[in-house]
């Protein structure tokens, strides 16, 4: 499979008009085709895997935006996943990859530290690494706003990498132990439903298990997004809130392309928050660029950042001052630079909690 | 290029873009050390080492490009302008190595005038990221051609590119007013506001087909479009190739406006069709297309019916040209994509509604009969209509092309001098739409014959030193 998106994408330029990193670095090399053809390269022996050629390698951002515009869904960004770890396994990753895999392996996280969840029952909240370990305030929202719907939840994967970093970063065997870990936690925890609070731990379990662990999510065990579940709540009148108001563009998460399905329910949370339906950036829904929140913050931060002031220059353009997210990583990496732009950044989670209502 | 001439040219460069738009790497050159040409593509395929370029700089504005002209001047050393990279004809190849100037980072939408419906934007826009930020106002840049994805501004405009839907709406050059231009000596100049007038001759179409071998454009003011309200497509099928042929000429002298009629021939129809559309259809397969007010459209279209139908043909309804273009740009993704190993290449060539039946047949038969050893397959389509004739996309594919670089490069160049050389005798242009690159530079002096020293003398007056894009456009 890996192969065969490699030979197909390496002369393919269909992707090119979605593909963010080419589209903020400007450079044919960093596209989809110009990564494809690195590698093709390195297979017919015109290249090697030396530190220029490997920096390319690591500037894919996995974040499945050329995929979501490919006719014949070529999997470059698994396959680049693929190579990625065959370059670990010769030790001719770069430094940094192998700190943070060294954290990974270590904790659990890639931005502090994996807690011990006890509690049981029948939901259970999938709370993830970013949100607890860069956005706590962003986690105590959410749980505010399922008290207001007296839903009881069991909190798990806190602060756990779901494997996505590890797999994207080119440790499979890594990734494979840290899903497995999850598994077992959701397991423990006895619920027949999960709701899942980051878009990037919702892609992991959805796709990335299967496509690139060999991993089933158990067909027993609902699984589903944390803002969808809210906006369907929101709909049937359970979730109640006072009337918001305000003007704020909302930005599509990280991955967000991989998650198609949640751009309606994500924007009717908006319209609740603000009063009114919110300000859209040029790279929205379907063409959403993503912003550093991947594993380029750890490989190619140079990148990372160019994709954050990237957005944050599009969101200056809408004209409004304040950003909204829900997402706890995209959160993060936005509110590094927002001043800079005169932007600042609110929590949509964190924003319908100071609206709900008995 | 080493040593210290390479040290002083690089630091130059460096001065001029900043570090982090400057590459020299290896990694860097053999990405740019192709396009989307046939041969370079099958040369690295083959595990051969391609003529790479020595630098890849990524001007920001057009006082950039200015001073890297000027550099690249006073070293002697070519300049390659490189917009997508998705140019068919070998046009972005560095042969003789040298600079190649990336546009992409001049990617900017200047002003979007919704009075006079026009867009100004920077060369190295992106076309389908440019197209989104008009169809949020409800405006289009009627070129539609099937790079759009990945062709820049500047690339639809250098080789005089043509889109899905140019047989109303006209050529990429048919809509530019106007142009910002870096000549090879570094001097920037503007074209005038408009096009049409009576002030001196057209010069500032100099440029629109030069393939950079002139100048390098940096921004155009390109004409927009309405959304239209309604777009009604439908397919028909003919039974023969002519009758078709004549159905679409009668609807373009009509002034019917389709904005698409695109014909399959028989082989085509049996195999693209086929294989990218799903329809097992005998015969020659037209899906026709006319758009604008609801009402008005569907008038064209009873015209255009009502004409075709007298011909025989069996119409398909709406369906299978809807699907058609739905899926217009599927044709493309590999590997649905003609794609290496084959060898194959686009001989596509426009000329007059007298001329075109005879050159499509002499095109094919020499094609079909030189290369019947190889089992050659001969497919086409005629996609863009004029009022006076048709442009006919020609391919040919070979499954079984010799594993040899060296030899598949001269089965490559023989089936192209067989192919440009019916064209010629036929009356027909080299190209229509996708430039003439390196591919076929070697055929411009025939091509122009009397006419061709005038180009010599001005590629001369404006570039002495034969700094741009040499090898390509015939200089």
């Amino acid at each position: 499979m890996s192969a065969t998106a490699i030979e197909n994408c390496r002369y393919c330029l269909m992707c090119r008009h979605a593909a963010p990193v080419g589209h903020v670095m400007h450079d044919e090399t960093v596209t989809p085709h110009g990564i494809a053809l690195v590698a093709a390269s390195v297979n017919r022996g015109l290249l090697d895997w030396n530190p220029s050629s490997v920096d390319v390698l690591y500037a894919e951002p996995d974040t499945g935006n050329c995929r979501a515009h490919c006719v014949t869904d070529q999997r470059l960004p698994a396959a680049i996943a693929a190579i990625r770890a065959a370059v670990c396994a010769e030790g001719l990753a770069p430094p940094s990859v192998y700190q943070i895999h060294e954290r990974l392996a270590r904790t659990g996280s890639a931005f502090g530290e994996r807690l011990a969840s006890s509690g049981a029952a029948d939901v259970a909240l999938f709370v993830g690494d970013e949100a607890h370990n860069l956005r706590p305030a962003c986690v105590t929202s959410v749980y505010a706003l399922l008290r207001a719907i007296r839903v009881e939840v069991a909190p798990i994967g806190i602060g756990a990498s779901t494997g996505y970093m590890a797999c994207s970063l080119g440790f499979p065997e890594t990734a494979r132990t840290q899903a497995l870990a999850c598994l077992e936690e959701i397991r423990a925890a006895g619920a027949r439903k999960v709701l899942v609070l980051a878009p990037v731990d919702l892609f992991a379990f959805r796709k990335l298990y299967p496509e690139r662990l060999d991993i089933t999510w158990p067909p027993d065990i609902e699984l589903v997004d944390l803002a969808t579940f809210l906006a369907a709540q929101l709909a049937k009148g359970t979730l109640r809130l006072c009337p918001g108001s305000g003007d704020a563009t909302y930005i599509d998460p990280t991955h967000a392309v991989r998650t198609p399905e949640r751009f309606g329910p994500v924007r009717e949370l908006c319209d609740a928050a603000l009063g009114q339906p919110p300000r859209e950036l040029f790279w929205r829904r379907d063409r959403a660029h993503p912003v550093g929140s991947t594993a380029l913050q750890f490989s190619r931060p140079d990148i990372a950042e160019a994709l954050t002031r990237a957005r944050l220059e599009d969101a200056r353009r809408t004209g409004a001052s304040t950003l909204l997210c829900e997402d706890p990583g995209t959160l993060h990496h936005l509110e590094r630079y927002a001043s800079e732009y005169g932007l600042t950044i609110h929590g949509l989670f964190n924003t319908l909690a100071t609206l709900t209502r008995a | 290029m080493v040593g210290l001439q390479a040290e002083m040219i690089r630091s130059e460069l460096e001065e001029v873009v900043g570090t982090p738009n400057l590459s020299t790497d290896d990694t860097a050159r053999l990405v740019y050390a192709t396009d989307w040409f046939w041969l370079p593509q099958m040369w690295l395929d083959r595990g051969e080492k391609p003529r790479k370029p020595d630098y890849i700089v990524r001007p920001g504005n057009a006082e950039e490009v200015s001073a890297i002209l000027q550099i690249a001047n006073t070293y002697r050393i070519p300049v390659i302008p490189w917009g997508g990279g998705s140019g068919s004809q070998g046009g972005a190849l560095s042969i003789y190595g040298g600079i190649i100037l990336d546009t992409k980072r001049m990617n900017r939408i200047i002003e979007i005038d919704e009075k006079s419906l026009t867009v100004t934007a920077q060369a190295g826009i992106n076309g389908a990221q440019l197209e989104w930020a008009l169809n949020d106002k409800g405006l289009m840049l009627p070129h539609y051609p099937a790079s759009a994805n990945c062709a820049t501004l500047g690339g639809y405009l250098s080789p005089r590119g043509t889109g899905t839907i140019s047989t109303k709406y006209g050529k990429a050059e048919d809509l530019v007013l106007s142009m910002q231009v870096v000549l090879p000596d570094g001097h920037i100049m503007r074209t005038p506001v408009v096009p049409q007038h009576a002030a001196g001759p057209d010069f500032y179409r100099l440029f629109l087909g030069a393939e950079g071998t002139l100048g390098v454009i940096t921004e155009a003011t390109m004409q927009l479009d309405y959304l239209p309200e309604a777009r009604l497509l439908r397919a028909v099928l003919f039974e023969n190739l002519a009758d078709a042929i004549e159905a679409g000429r009668q609807i373009m002298t009509r002034r019917l406006d389709p904005f698409v009629i695109r014909l399959y021939d028989p082989r085509s129809t049996a195999s693209r069709v086929k294989k990218i559309l799903g329809y097992e259809l005998e015969g020659a397969y037209m899906v026709i297309g006319f758009d604008g007010d609801k009402d008005l459209a569907a008038l064209q279209e009873q015209k255009a019916m009502e004409i075709i139908l007298r011909f025989g043909a069996k119409d398909l309804g709406r369906e299978p040209g809807e699907s058609w273009w739905n899926h217009r740009y599927d044709f493309y993704y590999p590997p649905q994509s003609l794609k290496l190993p084959w060898m194959y290449g686009t001989t596509e060539t426009v000329t007059t509604y007298d001329k075109i039946e005879k050159l499509y047949y002499a095109e094919k038969r020499a094609v079909e009969e030189g290369f019947k050893d190889r089992d050659i397959d001969f497919i086409g389509h005629f996609s863009h209509w004029f009022h006076w004739g048709v442009m006919v996309y020609t391919r040919f594919i070979i499954k079984n092309p010799p594993e040899d670089a060296q030899e598949a490069v001269r089965l490559h160049n023989r089936v192209w001098n067989t192919a440009m050389t019916a064209v010629l005798e036929n009356g027909g242009m080299v190209n229509e739409h996708h430039g003439v690159g390196l591919k076929l530079s070697r055929y411009m002096r025939r091509q122009y014959g009397d006419a061709w020293p005038l180009l010599e003398r001005i590629k001369k007056a404006l570039d002495p030193n034969r700094i741009m894009n040499p090898g390509k456009v015939g200089f």
